[in-house]
């Protein structure tokens, strides 16, 4: 409920009337000093929702980005193999894992006519050179 | 309360029939032209009552472009209806804090030897100027009538002061002054009631 709606007395009516006459005779200078003023107001009031949007939309693709990097992450963390890293293994494993392929390569550790292997035939003869040149 | 009907129309307005963004334009905009009614509807009275506290035209201007900044920038959010007291609250605290600048500043000038002239109590012309008045006679009456108010409402304490420019020049009812005067209702009564008394008994019933 506004003062103006109330009941008034003669003398606060009376006085009203004075003072909205006062307010008519209010210079044109005060009341542009006073327009600007009330522009300024209602543009800082834009001014302050107006970064609203505009951090929306530079948050947008920011959000984007760094969920498609967390997804990305998480795709290579469940293909990577559980325990060793995968060079410590190819180190110690694809050595003999090649020799068992290699045909070749058996055939050196055993000879078809069962006269013993080439590595045997090789050790040998290393400790037979090597008992030369002791002497 | 007619003038926060017009106030509150352009938020109720159909919502269906916009977008996200237009929406979100057409609320900001609606918003702001909100801000802009109730700033021209309460500019003139505020300058009056910031005049009437700080006596001084260019004290009163810059209270109320800070007032209305402060609003905007603070409060613009809020619901219109909650607008009014709110400006008039800060308003208050600011011509408060220019009188208290005032006092300090009036202390380190009267321990100066020499003081400058005050030449800002040179009345305007185009204040004077006259406008669409019903008659020369009435005028003069009115003219009269302003400056016995102006005086007894400058000899008035500045609760009384506030408190009858607020109720009988802006509106507000006791609740909505007592916000805007950061004090309690039975303050508002009493307060209005003693400044009342007090301008009776230096106008006359019968002043106008």
């Amino acid at each position: 409920m506004s003062a103006q709606g109330e009941q008034l007395t003669d003398f606060e009516r009376r006085s009203r009337l004075v003072l909205e006459e006062s307010l008519l005779r209010i210079d044109g200078r005060v009341r542009s000093r006073l327009n600007q003023a009330r522009q300024a107001a209602v543009e800082a009031a834009s001014a302050k929702r107006r970064p609203m949007f505009g951090r929306f939309f530079t948050l947008v693709p920011t959000a984007a980005a760094a969920a498609a990097a967390l997804l990305v992450a998480m795709v290579l963390w469940h293909r990577a193999p559980d325990g060793e890293p995968p060079v410590l293994v190819a180190d110690t494993h694809l050595g003999d894992l090649d020799l068992v392929a290699d045909g070749e390569g058996l055939d050196l550790v055993q000879d078809g006519d069962g006269s013993g292997s080439f590595y045997e035939w090789a050790a040998d003869q290393s400790e037979a050179n090597g008992n030369e040149t002791d002497t | 309360m007619s003038e926060f009907a017009t106030l509150a129309s352009p938020y109720s307005m159909p919502v269906e029939s916009h977008g996200d963004v237009e929406l979100s334009d057409s609320s900001t905009n609606a918003r702001s032209r909100a801000l802009n009614q109730f700033l021209a509807g309460v500019e003139l009275k505020a300058f009056k009552i910031a005049q009437a506290a700080l006596r001084h035209e260019e004290d009163a201007l810059d209270a109320v472009q800070d007032a209305m900044l402060q609003l905007a920038r603070a409060y613009a959010d809020r619901p219109a209806e909650e607008w009014k007291p709110l400006f008039y609250r800060i308003l208050e605290n600011r011509i408060r804090d220019m009188q208290r600048r005032r006092t300090v500043r009036g202390r380190v000038i009267a321990w100066l030897p020499f003081r400058g002239d005050d030449d800002d109590d040179e009345p305007d012309p185009i204040a004077l100027a006259p406008s669409a008045d019903p008659s020369p006679v009435r005028k003069l009456e009115l003219d009269e009538a302003m400056g016995a108010l102006e005086k007894a409402l400058e000899e008035l304490p500045r609760r009384q002061q506030q408190v009858f420019l607020l109720r009988t020049l802006e509106g507000l009812d006791v609740a909505e002054t007592a916000i805007a005067m950061g004090c309690s209702e039975g303050s508002v009564k009493t307060h209005y009631f003693r400044a009342l008394q007090a301008l009776r008994e230096q106008l006359g019933e019968s002043y106008v």
